[in-house]
């Protein structure tokens, strides 16, 4: 028996530790995922007023900011009584769209694609693993151009983004009551020329690259599994209704369900915090106790029905049925780029839509009281703010992040998280330079800047985690 | 993009050791030219790679492949680099080590101190795990300049607001009276990509820029927002979304010092005036002020 540690992991969002233990056979037997960052966030929103939520909180994350702004946006109206305006859903779907796409492309040739071939002998991209490099010097010099070709296409979905968010990361007027940039004529000229260049790149390199990389690691389609139960909150509004391009749900045991959040419970037996465990998070504290007995990590264990669930674009589109093959490391870079795909056509729609010079701002007052629950999806997994509002300041705010069900703890029943699941049973061919671990771990999009933080909804019912429509 | 032989040679290499093909002695004494690169450690504390990314975004004074591939030599970002593990902390000690008063250290995010710095472990050396502010007081004073890439790293910003229970400090507080020439500070949340990368570029080739009080450079960072707006003088409103001068509506720019209004955000596309909304004056020794404007 022998361990790996590998710390820091590197190529994602934040501060992420693994351990695993090895039989003799090298096969993982156990497996632990630590987040290594603690930011105290949802804290400091109290006291101040519900509005300035939105720009707090997309600080959380550097890579899905628009997602959290929205999720804030979304709480706020909630707690207002306002519906917004099909127009601000529609510039608001082109912001997290054109975020969406830069942090998947991203993700692919930046955070995910160094585990498979090797890179320019220079730093940053050495040293590394020279383990398992199987592709033929055609095909990687043509991944190595696509990986600078890629930095290319993440930085003009930004500034595709930024043509109505007013920059990224971190938008700056994706506001309750809509969003307050009026469109002109050259805005959608300009947008639309940059979604045609990053749609062709989409379906023409990408395509071929995470199809070729799925070719030739075809035994992938086997490896990081998990336990294949799947969540989403859903993301993209379509129309005033609630209605979704990717609706919420939950896939369990191979069957798709609906979503009731008093199913929810978190668990903090195995995580630094000495606050009790297994409430349902509306009635949850959070005491941070670093060096608690047993404990191993700065995530909770968030459950559903007492299981663990994963998050993501593999979620996404099992609910929709447009990928359904299975669930594996190779799996969830196909879901990434089907969903990607799917966004850029459905960005067209939305921009033909997006109605010249018109102002669809509503200038909403400041809650007095109330409470609200705002959910979406960042790239990387279901995300939730839960709002409450007394003499218009934050008394509570909490947020539910997607690898805080990714990369979550083994929770006070022995269940461990599902990436923690998806690492045991793997083989490490060389357990000196386990690329097998890097490439799971990889397939999640791991971002625990996002992971770092309680979840406690105010106990609101939802019924099938959909928003109710609103002021009606 | 265009590639250069200097490039190509670095790019086609790397393909040909992977594939064992044997290269001509010329050929490797290129590619390892580049390895004399300027070295840089970037190191994120408590934060939310918001920097790393705008970094990527940079497009003046040239794009991030030529900054990574001919201007710098990147030896340690958790973000970007193949590296992880202890091949990773592994770099990221020899790196400083070798060029042990040579390198720019910039330090992301701010510094947490609470509960002894465990609240953010950047990783694992011999089994012990190293905090942020054990790298920071380590590679702080070997470096030859220091840059806080940032408002967290300047000023505290988001990771220092409320109560601040996690005791995060910023890199020139950490670092007081411990490095060879004074914190550069480059606030903005996030550090505007051409501020930073020419701030690197410069530091590189003339040298410590002119810093003011609160050491940040002063060419960047002489000019309030209101000063050089083009909305300065049009019709003062008093809603957001509406055109026109939103210094009624608690609009900071009369009091923030940044280049947003010269050169706007992501290749000049947009702005946060431009888009109908109040400067929040990220890049503030106060951000994230409360509240963060009026309306």
């Amino acid at each position: 028996m022998s361990t790996i540690v590998l710390d820091p992991i590197t190529r994602l969002e934040g501060h992420l530790k693994v351990s695993v233990t090895l039989d003799a056979n090298n096969i993982v037997t156990a497996a632990q995922a630590t987040g290594n960052l603690y930011r105290d966030f949802e804290n400091m929103l109290i006291g101040r007023g519900p509005k300035d939520a939105a720009f707090l909180t997309q600080r959380i994350c550097g890579v899905c900011p628009v997602s959290h702004a929205i999720a804030s946006v979304k709480a706020t109206e909630q707690a207002a009584g306002f519906t917004p305006s099909l127009q601000s859903l529609l510039l608001r779907n082109l912001i997290q769209g054109a975020n969406f796409i830069s942090s998947n492309v991203l993700h692919f040739y930046q955070l995910a694609l160094m585990d498979y071939v090797q890179g320019p002998q220079m730093h940053p991209w050495t040293p590394g693993y020279t383990q398992d490099f199987r592709f033929n010097a055609t095909d990687s010099q043509a991944l190595i151009n696509n990986y600078v070709a890629a930095l290319s296409i993440r930085r003009q979905a930004h500034e595709m983004g930024a043509i109505f968010g007013g920059k990224l990361p971190h938008v700056g007027n994706v506001v309750p009551g809509g969003v307050t940039a009026i469109p002109s004529a050259t805005d959608i000229t300009n947008f639309r020329n940059y979604l045609n260049t990053i749609t062709t790149f989409i379906q023409t390199t990408y395509a071929t690259d995470v199809n070729k990389l799925a070719s030739t690691y075809s035994d992938y389609y086997t490896v990081g599994k998990g336990y294949g139960n799947l969540i989403s909150f859903g993301v993209f509004d379509t129309n005033t209704s609630g209605n979704k391009l990717y609706p919420a749900g939950t896939v369990t045991n191979g069957t798709i369900g609906s979503f009731t959040q008093t199913n929810i419970k978190e668990y903090v037996g195995h995580s630094w915090y000495s606050s009790p465990s297994g409430y349902n998070p509306a009635s949850e504290t959070t005491t941070p106790s670093f060096g608690k007995a047993g404990a191993y990590t700065w995530l909770k264990a968030p459950r559903y029905n007492g299981a663990a669930y994963e998050a993501g674009s593999i979620a996404r589109t099992w609910l929709t049925g447009e990928y359904r093959r299975d669930v594996s490391v190779m799996d969830r870079h196909l879901a990434r780029y089907t969903e990607t795909n799917k966004i850029a056509i459905n960005m067209q729609t939305w921009l033909n839509q997006v109605v010249v010079g018109q102002n669809q701002f509503t200038n909403l007052g400041t809650p007095a009281s109330g409470s609200g629950i705002g959910l979406t999806e960042a790239p990387r997994g279901a995300l939730g703010h839960w709002l409450s509002v007394a003499s218009s300041k934050i008394t509570k705010y909490q947020i539910v992040t997607p690898t805080c069900w990714n990369a979550s703890p083994m929770d006070d029943a022995g269940i461990v998280g599902p990436m923690e699941k998806a690492l045991i049973g793997t083989h490490v061919v060389n357990s000196a330079q386990p690329v097998e671990l890097l490439r799971i771990v990889h397939s999640f999009d791991p971002c625990t800047g996002c992971s770092v933080h309680v979840m406690s909804p105010e106990g609101l019912e939802m019924s099938n985690f959909v928003v109710q429509p609103l002021g009606v | 993009m265009q590639i250069s032989r200097r490039e190509f040679l670095k790019w086609s290499v790397a393909a040909a050791i992977s594939l064992g093909i044997e290269l001509s002695l010329g050929s490797v004494s290129n590619v390892l030219a580049a390895e004399t690169d300027p070295p840089i450690i970037w190191l994120q504390g408590s934060g939310c790679s918001g920097c790393t990314i705008s970094t990527l975004n940079v497009t003046n004074p040239t794009t991030i492949d030529n900054v990574l591939l001919n201007k710098i030599s990147m030896k340690y970002n958790s973000t970007l680099m193949t590296a992880s593990g202890d091949l990773a902390m592994q770099t990221l000690d020899q790196s400083a080590t070798q060029y042990n008063g040579q390198f720019i250290l910039v330090v992301e995010g701010a510094v947490p101190t609470g509960a002894n710095g465990n609240y953010c472990v950047i990783g694992e050396v011999d089994g012990t795990h190293l905090t942020m502010e054990q790298a920071v007081l380590k590679y702080g004073p070997m470096a030859k300049y220091v840059v806080a890439a940032g408002t967290c790293a300047s000023f505290g910003g988001v990771s220092a607001a409320g109560a601040n229970a996690t005791g995060c400090l910023t890199a020139s507080s950490i670092l007081s009276g411990k490095t060879v020439n004074p914190v550069v500070n480059l606030p903005g949340c996030p550090v505007h990509p051409t501020v930073l990368i020419q701030t690197l570029l410069d530091l590189i080739l003339i040298g410590m820029p002119s810093l003011d009080r609160s050491n940040r450079p002063s060419n960047y960072f002489g000019t309030k927002i209101h000063s050089m707006c083009p909305r300065k003088g049009t019709t003062v409103v008093k809603q957001l979304g509406q055109y026109g001068c939103y210094k009624n509506v608690g609009c900071k720019g009369p009091g923030t010092q940044n280049v947003c209004p010269s050169m706007q955000w992501n290749n000049g596309q947009a702005w946060c005036i431009g888009v109908n909304y109040p400067c929040i004056g990220c890049a503030n020794p106060d951000f994230p002020a409360n509240p963060l404007c009026k309306v």
